[in-house]
């Protein structure tokens, strides 16, 4: 515990010997009664103070939480001895706000009297959080001796994003070999019709087609298009956002990740994860509610992180990027690499659709000057951007904020059609 | 020249509340008080108690105001202690200017270091007593 004193207590030792002094010298009695009552004062007060004993600590009662939830956090303090004033303040992160509680907050402590304060947190935006630590601020009764200590050790809270549900999703090109909910485009056992076929050894009878048998003569079965999963990964582009006040495109992207992480894994598809930016960091696709938790805690750590250096997509693991798998990127298009790491996933092959998570709602168009035509050039140059993706085969639509997402992979379903219309 | 101390260090008073400087409070507390026996001429003022509770009630006041950050929530009792307190030390502190200023004018030959030396034995007869209240109060609630 750390003991500072007030100015106050020089000054007052200052005014009474110099009081003193005065009337000493000058022989001036009522002087004396000038300075008596400082003099008074920092005895009364320094014979009053004595260090606290303070017991104090600080709790969360979740560890967990989704955006817009309320997570309730307790301060217990206490002392040995009377605290006249107690100030306790607990630092808040960016990203949780303060609902219910005083924050920081004076009060008095009675011996052996326990005080409970009820903190209750807003989870505003997704994240990792480190709450804490706990500081305390002890004064005696005058204010001229101040103790001070910090208690140690943070509470994490874990805020996940909330994302909504969408109905639809980005349909695949390809199909893996395991069931899923996927109409896959090659011939087997299903429900979907897709064609028929002279009988072969083997062929079960319920599969016959006794229409085409009794015009053909000879029997004929029906095929099927079997319902398999898919593989899919999300990369979200992590290198830059763009950001005003309490929301960001990488706020947009990390919601939409989640959500369609959810679409998918609900459709019994495999799912992956790929955070490329400062930081490569990748999750090796699976399925269930385990791979749902392990892709938003994923996410969660995601950050903004300034680097020069980047790694290639050659160092992610092949498992992480199967074959066939689809890739949808979340990126507001603003950094060269991740471009261009999405034109190489599209030289190699994958089936990738692009949503462009729109950094110009956040970036505020200047009213003249070099600056406006700097910023129409960029705009541009965005577009020149969506051209080149388009041009070599890839869906790329531009998502602005307070466009639902639903909407968007709507979108995306739609270029995709009219692509293989126009290639077919 | 009284009025002119006493407008300074109002101005200086001023000056420390609106820089938040609590250091400022002393010099304004100083300049006061010059001023007093300045625009009194010789004999034993009994004003002199008053003026001195003033003043400290002035400084605490000052200081209290410099103390108090808008951005933290003070419950009431803090409030009310505080306010206790300060005018509890006003008040006993104009007793105990009447006192010595009563000591003074009834051992009128006596000198000026006694006095001062009776001050102090004052306060430091309030500082044992209030030590050892604490101290009681202490024991009786193990």
């Amino acid at each position: 515990m750390t003991r500072t004193a007030s100015p106050r207590l020089t000054s007052y030792a200052v005014l009474g010997v110099v009081g003193l002094l005065a009337a000493l010298v000058f022989g001036r009695p009522e002087l004396v009664a000038l300075a008596a009552p400082f003099l008074l004062a920092l005895g009364v007060g320094l014979a009053s103070a004595a260090t606290p004993r303070l017991t104090a600590s600080f709790a969360l009662d979740a560890a967990r939480a989704v955006e817009g939830d309320e997570v309730t956090g307790r301060v217990t303090v206490a002392a040995a001895g009377p605290v006249d004033r107690l100030d306790v303040y607990v630092p808040v992160p960016q990203g949780l706000e303060v609902a219910h509680g005083d924050n920081p907050l004076a009060l008095v402590l009675r011996p052996g009297v326990e005080r409970e304060l009820p903190l209750t947190l807003r989870a505003a935006r997704w994240g990792g959080y480190a709450i804490g630590p706990l500081f305390l601020r002890a004064r005696d009764a005058a204010g001229l001796l101040a103790w001070e200590a910090v208690v140690a050790g943070t509470r994490e809270l874990r805020v996940y994003p909330r994302e909504p549900t969408l109905q639809r999703v980005v349909r695949p090109v390809e199909t893996q070999v395991f069931a899923g909910n996927e109409v896959a485009r090659t011939k087997g056992d299903g429900i979907e019709f897709a064609d028929i076929r002279p009988w072969a050894p083997g062929d079960v009878l319920r599969r016959v087609n006794w229409r085409a048998s009794a015009r053909r003569g000879e029997l004929w079965v029906n095929e099927s298009h079997p319902e398999r999963n898919t593989d899919v990964i999300l990369f979200v582009d992590s290198f830059a956002e763009a950001r005003t006040g309490g929301a960001g495109t990488l706020d947009l992207s990390v919601r939409a990740t989640a959500a369609l992480a959810d679409a998918y894994l609900r459709r019994r598809d495999r799912v992956g994860l790929i955070g490329f930016g400062g930081i490569l960091r990748w999750l090796v696709p699976g399925t269930g509610v385990a791979q749902l938790y392990r892709i938003v805690d994923a996410l969660i750590d995601t950050q903004i992180v300034l680097s020069y250096y980047w790694r290639e997509l050659d160092v992610i693991p092949r498992r992480t990027l199967p074959p066939n798998a689809l890739v949808v990127a979340l990126t507001p298009l603003l950094d060269p690499r991740s471009v261009a790491a999405l034109l190489d996933l599209r030289n190699r092959g994958y089936d990738l659709a692009v949503v462009d998570v729109s950094p110009v709602p956040f970036a505020l168009r200047p009213a003249e000057g070099d600056a406006r035509i700097a910023f129409d050039l960029w705009k541009l140059r965005r577009e020149a951007i969506r051209h080149r993706l388009t041009s070599a085969g890839v869906a790329v639509v531009e998502w602005q904020e307070g466009t639902p997402l639903q909407a968007i992979v709507e979108e995306v379903r739609q270029f995709r059609r009219y692509a293989w219309r126009a290639r077919g | 020249m009284a009025a002119g101390a006493a407008g300074l260090g109002l101005l200086v008073l001023t000056a420390a509340l609106a820089l938040r400087a609590p250091s400022a409070v002393g010099w304004a507390v100083l300049v006061c008080g010059a001023g007093y026996p300045a625009g009194r001429h010789g004999g034993s003022d009994v004003w002199a108690a008053t003026a001195g509770a003033l003043l400290l009630l002035a400084a605490e006041l000052a200081s209290w105001s410099i103390d108090e950050d808008s951005r933290i929530e003070t419950e009431r009792p803090v409030l009310l202690r505080r306010g206790a307190f300060v005018t509890a030390l006003a008040l006993g502190s104009f007793v105990v200017g009447l006192m010595l200023l009563a000591a003074a004018h009834v051992a009128a030959g006596a000198s000026l270091v006694v006095a001062g030396a009776g001050v102090l034995a004052a306060v430091v007869a309030v500082a044992v007593v209030l030590r050892l209240v604490r101290g009681v109060g202490g024991q009786t609630r193990v």
